[in-house]
């Protein structure tokens, strides 16, 4: 573990489907404890940036660093398990099985038992730290209910929880207030923001919301047609003119 | 619910193991027990994959053929003990169930189906064609095995308390695995693959694992079979054992080891009281099946449910 160092680096990544460029010589570095967003119009290549750092997609060209080793070309289970941990867009849990089923099957990928001959027979005791999680995200009076049975805000929750019950160094967000209201919005920055310090987390986020990026991010990357057109402090990118120019002038939101 | 063995499940296998004391218990019957329990397990064992990880196997049949012909080959050379059938059964299937699962998990759903039928399929034609297996007629005439030397299990009440003790043991695996840390990844998979991948876990290789198992148990209850039947024939092998196999899982109910039991003894009664009044019994089976899918879709477990939950409510 490289201390106050580089944690994430992406090295001159693209990525085609087909004829589609969907990224093109994208580079980026995440520092331990960074707070680090990706802004772009809809197709700018964000998710395909992510599905390329999680490895569920292998990049044309380029290739990503975590933690100083190579993750090119990984499965997305290896990845996780060197401490890169991500939530989804769209709200991906395990719907038929309870809320505490959920986190505790998350939680118990980081117990000796994983992927030993032991682990079946044995059930490992993580009930300490899936309650501090449900706890925390205001889950806790929910644990016996069935995931597909939660609100939607709730399933978000969830879907957060899922990822840091891993255990995680580096969180990718995608887009972790989509669908919530402006109100839940606030609360959900607020309890992201929180989290992370407690933890010492890095984050590596893809957002919408304009709010959510300017009051959390230390540093702002922007994504246009899969090439990256300006980064830095998100004051900086609010008054960038090829930033301005992207949103307003190109492919609407 | 840190014990495997729950009271009730303790209860039911002593009335099982006094049933042979009872009067009406004759040979017949005993051997018609025999059947219902035997296949109860082999449908339990599936149940780990359909009702537990959301994997259909259509070719269990092989794994039940090729125990049963581990079993015969060894009984037919004058090798009569049971242990050494059941050792050789497991490695035999175990090798097989490596094959066939590692193809097909790397496929999901119709697909993983259709692989492990054409492998069961490919099986099925080798010893349907191979003299040395005797061909279509199989192994006839084979003696009983034995516990130990002069230990013979060669009356139908020996056989049937070997089935129970059997039956007890792959529940007791069962039970263990489905609320260990491993039935848990189990679970997530059948749920959702894919987010089980971004948690960390390797999903071939649980599926690989859970294939493994459930194959070794049904090629164990496999190698049973010719102790009691004297044979083994490549009709055991034929996929429509494996579509039995699957509906025995359906009516019972899945995903609760304890449905498929109920299935799989139903079905071999249902099979046998019927065959024996009238020669169109499929006719009436089938029908009595379609019944329970329309109206009972959670199965013969899932219904004593609804129906207990009714009747507590005071609206049976």
């Amino acid at each position: 573990m490289s201390r106050n160092g580089v944690l994430l680096q992406v090295e001159g990544v693209s990525k085609s489907f087909g004829a589609l460029a969907a990224l093109t010589d994208v580079s980026l570095t995440v520092s331990a404890g960074e707070v680090v967003s990706v802004i772009g119009p809809n197709g700018a290549g964000k998710s395909t940036l992510f599905n390329v750092i999680t490895g569920l997609h292998g990049p044309t060209r380029g290739r990503v660093l975590f933690d100083g080793q190579v993750i090119t070309g990984r499965a997305p289970e290896a990845v996780n398990r060197l401490g890169l941990a991500k939530t989804f867009q769209i709200t991906n849990v395990f719907p038929g099985i309870s809320v505490y089923e959920n986190v505790r099957v998350a939680a118990q990928s980081r117990t000796p038992e994983a992927g030993r001959f032991t682990s079946l027979w044995r059930r490992p005791d993580v009930d300490t730290t899936v309650m501090e999680l449900l706890v925390a995200f205001g889950l806790g009076g929910r644990r016996d209910e069935t995931a597909q049975n939660l609100s939607h805000g709730e399933q978000r929750y969830l879907e957060i929880c899922l990822a840091l019950a891993t255990n995680p160094t580096l969180l990718l967000l995608d887009e972790p207030t989509a669908g919530m209201t402006p109100g839940e919005t606030k609360d959900a920055t607020a309890l992201i923001r929180r989290m992370a310090l407690a933890r010492g987390l890095t984050l590596l986020l893809i957002e919408h919301d304009m709010s959510v990026v300017m009051g959390i991010s230390d540093r702002v990357a922007v994504l246009h047609f899969g090439q990256k057109i300006a980064e830095g402090p998100p004051e900086a990118i609010r008054n960038n003119p090829a930033v301005i120019e992207a949103y307003l002038g190109g492919a609407d939101d | 619910m840190s014990s495997p063995l729950s009271l009730r499940a303790a209860l039911v296998f002593a009335a099982l193991a006094l049933l042979p004391l009872t009067p009406w218990m004759s040979k017949y019957y005993l051997l018609l027990a025999f059947d219902a329990l035997l296949f109860g397990a082999v449908a339990m064992s599936l149940d780990l994959l359909i009702g537990y990880t959301g994997l259909v196997s259509f070719g269990h049949a092989a794994f039940f053929g090729l125990g049963a012909y581990s079993a015969a080959v060894l009984l037919e050379r004058g090798v009569t003990s049971l242990w050494l059938s059941l050792g050789l059964a497991v490695v035999i299937v175990g090798l097989y169930g490596l094959l066939v699962s590692y193809f097909a998990t790397t496929r999901r759903g119709i697909y993983f189906a259709l692989l492990t039928l054409i492998f069961a399929e490919v099986v099925y034609t080798v010893f349907r064609y191979t003299q040395a297996f005797g061909g279509s007629d199989g192994i006839q005439g084979l003696p009983p095995p034995s516990l130990a030397p002069g230990v013979l299990i060669d009356t139908p009440a020996r056989n049937y308390y070997l089935v129970v003790v059997y039956l007890f043991l792959a529940y007791l695996v069962c039970r263990t695995l489905v609320s260990s840390h491993f039935g848990r990844v189990l679970a997530a998979i059948r749920e959702n693959e894919d987010r089980a991948r971004f948690l960390g876990y390797d999903v071939q290789r649980y599926k690989m694992g859970v294939c493994m198992i459930s194959a070794g148990l049904t090629g164990l209850a496999g190698a049973l079979y010719p102790g009691r039947a004297a044979y083994a024939t490549p009709d055991l092998m034929h996929w429509s054992i494996s579509g039995e196999f699957l509906i025995m899982v359906m009516i019972g109910g899945l995903g609760t080891l304890v449905g498929p039991i109920i299935g799989g003894a139903f079905f071999i009664l249902l099979q046998e009281k019927v065959s024996s009044y009238v020669q169109w019994y499929s006719i009436v089976v089938g029908l009595v099946l379609v019944f329970i899918v329309l109206f009972v879709p959670k199965g013969l477990l899932g219904f004593r449910g609804a129906l207990l939950q009714g009747l507590r409510r005071g609206t049976p």
